[in-house]
Formats: C-alpha cells, structure tokens, sequence
C-alpha cells in the first residue's frame, strides 16, 4: 500500500476544520490541521504536506495571504499546490478581489462550503493523481 | 487626535507692546506663544505651525484682520480664530464669525479676559476635534458592520452546510432515501437563509450608500453570456430549456456589469423556480433608437394580475404564505434598485399558466453618435 498524501489544513473555524478533515479522509488523505496562521506556518515546516488549504479571513481579514506567503517562501512551498478558502465569494460582484502581480500563486480559491465531491477532485487534480 | 503637547497660540498684531503683553499672559498659563506684526507673516507663521488659536487684530496696515480670518478658517483645519478690535461694534463682529471666527475680544482687555477667552476656545476645539472623531468612527463602524455581521450569521450556517457535506461523504451510503431527504431539505432551508442573508447585505450596502458600482462601457452580451453560463447547471439540473438569443452587436451601455450579472442571475433564478421540468427559459434582447432591451421569458406558472404591481415590494411574495418556492424575498427589490442606479427600467408581464416575461430597458448614451459608429464604412 501506498503512503498517504499528506493535507495541512488551516483555518480558525474549528468545526470547519473537523468537517473537512472527515471529508479528506474519507478520500484517503492523512490530515493535519492547524487553528491560525503562526501554527500552520509551523506545521507546515515540521510536517512537509504535499498540499495546503488556507482560509483567507481568520483572525483578521487577510491573515491567510501572510501564510501563504510565508508558506510559499520555504522551500517546500515554492511548488506545493496551495488553495485558499473564504466564507465570501472573491471574484463575485462585490469583492472582486484581484491579486497583485506579485501575489504568491494560488493553485484554486474556493468557496464555503466545498462540495465533498468538489474538494477531493480537485485535490486529486492538483496532486497529479 | 488630540494634542498632548501645550497649545500654541498665534497673536497678529501689528502693536508690540500689545503682543508682548499677549505672550506674557499666555505663556504664564502654560501657552506656548506665537507672534507676528502684520498679515502675510502671521498667515506665512500659521500655515507653517497649525495653531490651535490665532487672535487676529482688525485693524492693520496692509491685509486687514477680516481677510486673515477668511483665509486662515479655509487653511487650517480646526483653527480658532478670535478676532481683537479697538471697534468693538456689533457688526464688526457678526461679520468676523460670518467668516469663520468664533469669538471676538474687545480693546483694551485685562491678562485674564485673555486667558478666559483663550481657554474658552480651546475647549471649543477640542470639542469639535472629539465630535469630529466620534462621528468618524460611528461611519466606519456603520460600514463595517454590514460585513461583519453578514460574515458572522453566514459562517455559522457555512459550516453547517460542511457538516452535511462530510455527512453525505462519510456515510452517504447507509442511508436510505428517506434519511437522504431529510438531509438534502436540510441543506436546502440552509442556503436559503444564506441567501436571505447575501440579500440583506445586498439590500443594506444599497441604503447605506456603501454599495461600489462602476459606471464603465459595457457590453450586455458580455452580461448575458456571464449569467447564462452561471445558471446552465442549474436549468439543466431541474430539465428546464435555456435558449439564448442575444446579437453581439448591441450597443455599449454604461453601467457596472458585476452588479448586473447579480440582477440577471437573479431573474433567471426566479425563472427557474416557478418553472416546470420541460419548461423554457429565453433570453433575448435587440436595439432600438433610446435602449437596449432584454427580455427575460419562461414558460412557468404564471404571476397572478393582482399581484403584478407589488413584485418589486420587499419581502412580498405572489404565491402567499404557501408558496413552496421561497426565496429571499429581496431578489427583485434589489434588481429594482440597480436598475434604477443605471437610469434602466424593469417591467414585468405575465399570464397565469402560460408564463413570465421582464423586460429589461438600458438607456443608450448618445444613441446618435453610438449609431454613426455602428455603421458600415
């Protein structure tokens, strides 16, 4: 048997993390999970995960976007997938949020809630699967 | 914010000894004293050092004391200007705080009715710094707090549409039909507070005036062809037809096409409600000499004539209390409202069982200019 994928998943949401974390495993991944920005930033050094989901608004608007640039400043973290999530739609009417040109790339933004099926495909896409 | 400092105060006069006296009086009482003897250097001196008070005198060669006020109360935010006069006359003095002083000091004076003037309208200006700054606060908290509170009722209901989610994932096989049912209505009633929610956010961002929209040339197939693409899943979804037919060489308009695609998705989405499987959506829209008109049709239950003149309402609902389609009840009140913010009208006609048609109507800019540069060279 293969080695689980490892997934890090950060957001300050506990229930969120829980209910995702029962998706992801579901699909065969291991999970790891991290309730702010300093302790995923952490995590990912120690755990090495082969792919991140960072909630973009937790403990203040943004705080995603400093973790992912911490993230993608390791060196394990220049060419992980990372996707981000947010409670809001970004790119609707009202928030169209467009990223700077020197914006750390974002492999998917998604919208809460995931749809199961949505998340594990997308995740298996991204991991080459 | 406030100044921890000592205040400093200007004196324009163009008597010495007067100045000096001034400076004295002031400086016993903790001021930090500021003089000039005529108007251009005292203006030159306050743009340069932000008094809290200037005490400006009336009567001066040069530029008169009634010009420096007029000029200083425009520079200098939050300045109080006390005029001083030998001329005491009531009109002098109307005319002064016509033009931005707030007080007037009679010649000659004594040290201490310096000092009570002077202390009188330094608590003026903290005042009106204090009340500047609360009423600052009190717009950000306004506008802040739409979103804060849209992002806190939403997040709740958020994950809880996760747990159904990881529910359907983890154990969606060991349920039966009735379970699954229970779960999906679940979910349903779920969303559509979320909507509910999304709408009033909508709805507040409008009132209030925090609702960004561009007015920027746009074209409405761009418009058509975001919202039709969005909701193709969901007419597919409930086997309902969804036909097209929008030329691509309608005229620009302006408007914001974000917000309009809101409007779009919306009526479609009600379309899509209200009409049966094997029903029929279309979107049309064609030119003519003031407006580009889109017309929105669907082969559903119908709008009752009664209830025709209320659908734009908030919260009002044609189906009643019974009605098994609830939305929002903000949709179309919102769709209203843009269209209104873009000069557009929205219409409605309908026959009970045939179906629904809104017309849509954007005004064309410079429908003559618009036309020359439509046409073949």
């Amino acid at each position: 048997m293969s080695v689980k994928k490892k997934i890090l998943l950060i957001d300050d949401d506990k229930d969120f993390l829980f209910a995702t974390k029962l998706i992801l495993e579901k699909g065969g991944y291991e999970v790891f999970l991290a309730e702010d920005g300093k302790r995923g930033v952490e995590m990912w050094k120690s755990v090495s995960p082969d792919l991140a989901i960072i909630d973009m608004m937790m403990e203040t608007w943004g705080e995603g976007f400093e973790v992912l640039k911490k993230i993608r400043a390791t060196d394990t973290g220049k060419n992980t997938p990372l996707f981000m999530l947010s409670a809001v739609d970004l790119q609707g009417p009202y928030q169209s949020f467009e990223p700077p040109p020197e914006f750390p790339k974002v492999d998917r933004v998604l919208q809460k809630p995931v749809k199961a099926d949505d998340l594990l495909g997308y995740i298996a896409s991204a991991l080459g699967k | 914010m406030m100044k921890t400092q000592k205040p400093l105060i200007l004196i324009i006069d163009d008597e010495e000894p007067l100045r000096d006296g001034c400076r004295q009086a002031l400086e016993k009482s903790g001021y930090t004293v500021l003089t000039a003897g005529e108007g251009v250097e005292g203006i030159k001196i306050a743009r340069e050092n932000k008094p809290d008070i200037a005490f400006v005198d009336l009567k001066m060669p040069g530029i008169s004391g009634m010009e420096i006020i007029e000029i200083l109360s425009k520079d200098i935010p939050d300045i109080v200007l006390i005029m001083i006069t030998g001329y005491a006359t009531i009109l002098s003095a109307v005319e002064a705080i016509q033009k931005g002083a707030y007080d007037y000091l009679p010649k000659p004076f004594s040290p201490d009715q310096l000092r009570t003037v002077a202390r009188r309208g330094l608590d003026h200006r903290n005042l009106k710094i204090e009340t500047r700054r609360l009423r600052e606060e009190k717009e950000r908290m306004e506008k802040s707090f739409i979103t804060f509170v849209s992002h806190e009722m939403r997040s709740p209901l958020v994950v809880i549409r996760q747990y159904i989610e990881s529910l359907k994932a983890i154990a969606g096989d060991r349920f039966g039909k009735d379970v699954s049912d229970i779960i999906e209505r679940c979910s349903i009633r779920v969303q559509s507070l979320e909507e509910l929610i999304e709408h009033w956010l909508d709805f507040s961002r409008i009132e209030n005036g925090t609702f960004a929209q561009k007015k920027e040339p746009l074209r409405l197939s761009d418009v058509t062809s975001r919202s039709t693409e969005e909701m193709m899943p969901v007419c597919k979804g409930k086997g309902i037809f969804l036909e097209v037919n929008v030329p691509e060489n309608l005229f620009q308009i302006i408007g914001d096409e974000e917000s309009l695609v809101r409007v779009f998705i919306n009526i479609i989405g009600n379309a899509t409600k209200y009409t049966p499987e094997g029903g029929k959506i279309s979107v049309s829209a064609q030119n003519s000499e003031y407006y580009v008109t889109v017309d929105i049709s669907d082969t559903g239950v119908g709008i009752p004539q009664d209830k025709l003149p209320f659908i734009f309402e908030p919260f009002f609902r044609a189906g009643g209390k019974e009605e098994r389609h609830r939305g929002s009840g903000l949709g179309l009140t919102f769709c209203k409202k843009i269209m209104d913010s873009h000069g557009g009208e929205i219409d409605v006609t309908s026959k009970e069982g045939e179906g629904t048609t809104f017309i849509l109507k954007f005004p064309v800019p410079h429908p003559r200019a618009e036309k020359l540069s439509e046409a073949p060279a």
